[in-house]
């Protein structure tokens, strides 16, 4: 009571001064009383905060919006096209012809500069050799042999335990024999880069017969268009009719090179067979699991589904409504 | 290698009439070999008083043939991704790449390039090879 009473006198005393700004300010916060001031002085607050909004937005994304590419499509590198490999389907095994054939083309090809390290003859029997040709392979090479009552180290032919042996001693000796450039290791290589089997095929067979007009090349390399930046160390190597098939497939670059790639897919997932397989199994067996859980339900459900809610009304009576 | 593969292949693979079936082994084919052999053999000791130098010449021809067939390998996927680059597909991109190879030529007589033509020759062959994937396959083993 007290506050209005002191209220009162005061806004009558100020009520004509303050007629306007009362009708502005209580415009400000409704739209009550519009028909007195002009629209635009009205919306004033909108309009700058929603300039304000608006301008935060713009210098936001002058700042942070455009993403900036350092690089260019050739350094880059042209992005593989899209093979329609059968490997790589759900129910699919490898091509062991194919495999075959592959290891061929490495062997004969690529093992002049490219290790396959991680691989050992025993894991080419059964897939790719069979023992006894995987065993004359490994006993091609040798390998030191436990130390001898002197305790030097002797050589011995190799066995199945033993890995297919690196072209060079070490890293440093790759690079020297190679212009500079070191030949990665091929026992992971379709899964260490981006396109896999699509990119390394591409690479293969992707050499133009000369680079288009204006590249600069450094010297010693050559031009790829998938390799990023397009400058790589390794020439072309396929050529057609380079090997030839034990089992007659005419050797064009491209056979060639889809041989090698599933190899090569082969020694990244040796385990590809084997986990689609099992991948099989699950899918049976959660079906006929599924079945036999649809049979249960319905069996343990019967009684509850096949009950019949009756209503039994009272005998009629003679009650007055 | 979409979903409805996967399908067929479950359904064929679990119908028991189903057969599966390896490749012949390359062994095979000696024994197919040797029965003609043979007969020859025998047609050549029948003939031997007849003419001998009249069978053997046409065996000389099959194998130079042979020889030449297997001299002769041409990569499928040039031959496809050189016809994907002249058809109307990729007509655009080549035309960009080729009028690109012009400017540059022409820039290097006058002096020094400016440019390089990577991004058309990307295109291109992006183009040709997205046309010419599919056909490849079906032509390799």
């Amino acid at each position: 009571m007290l506050a209005r009473s002191t209220l009162r006198p005061a806004r009558a005393l100020n009520g004509l001064r303050n007629a306007a700004v009362n009708v502005s300010k209580r415009a400000a916060s409704t739209s009550s009383g519009a028909a007195e001031a002009s629209p635009a002085r009205l919306n004033l607050a909108a309009i700058a905060s929603t300039t304000l909004a608006a301008g935060s937005m713009a210098w936001y994304y002058h700042l942070y919006g455009p993403v900036a590419f350092a690089s260019s499509p050739a350094e880059e590198g042209l992005h593989p096209t899209q093979y329609p490999w059968v490997h790589q389907q759900f129910f699919k095994s490898f091509d062991h012809q194919a495999l075959r054939r592959g290891f061929q083309v490495y062997r004969e090809v690529c093992a002049s500069c490219h290790s396959l390290s991680r691989v050992p003859y025993r894991a080419l029997v059964g897939t790719i050799l069979t023992v006894d040709e995987a065993k004359a392979l490994a006993e091609e090479n040798e390998y030191p042999d436990e130390p001898d009552e002197q305790g030097e180290i002797p050589m011995r032919p190799g066995k199945l335990a033993d890995y297919i042996p690196p072209p060079y001693k070490n890293d440093e000796a790759a690079r020297f024999a190679n212009n500079g450039a070191l030949p990665p290791d091929l026992s992971l290589i379709v899964k260490a880069r981006h396109g896999g089997c699509d990119y390394i095929f591409s690479l293969l067979t992707g050499y133009p017969e000369e680079p288009p007009a204006g590249v600069k090349l450094a010297p010693g390399m050559n031009f790829n268009p998938y390799f990023p930046g397009t400058g790589i160390g390794m020439a072309r190597v396929l050529y057609d009719g380079l090997v030839e098939y034990e089992d007659g497939t005419p050797a064009s670059t491209s056979q060639m090179a889809k041989d090698v790639v599933e190899f090569l897919n082969w020694a990244a997932e040796p385990e590809m067979d084997d986990r689609k397989k099992m991948g099989m199994k699950v899918l049976v067996a959660t079906t006929a699991l599924w079945a036999i859980s649809v049979y249960v339900k319905r069996y343990k459900w019967a009684w509850l589904k096949s009950r019949k809610l009756v209503y039994d009304p009272p005998a009629e009576t003679k009650v007055r409504r | 290698m979409g979903i409805w593969d996967a399908f067929s292949e479950i359904v064929e693979a679990v119908t028991p009439w189903g057969v599966v079936e390896a490749e012949a082994p390359a062994a095979a084919e000696e024994p197919q070999e040797a029965p003609e052999a043979k007969v020859e053999e025998k047609k050549e000791e029948e003939s031997k008083e007849e003419e001998p130098a009249a069978e053997e010449e046409p065996e000389e021809e099959e194998e130079e043939e042979e020889e030449e067939d297997e001299d002769e390998i041409k990569d499928p996927k040039e031959e496809l991704e050189e016809e994907c680059k002249n058809s109307p597909q990729c007509s655009p991109a080549k035309h960009h790449f080729d009028e690109c190879v012009e400017r540059v030529h022409q820039q290097e007589s006058e002096g020094e390039a400016k440019e390089d033509c990577v991004e058309e020759f990307f295109h291109l062959a992006h183009c040709a090879t997205a046309c010419a994937a599919p056909k490849l396959w079906s032509k390799l083993k």
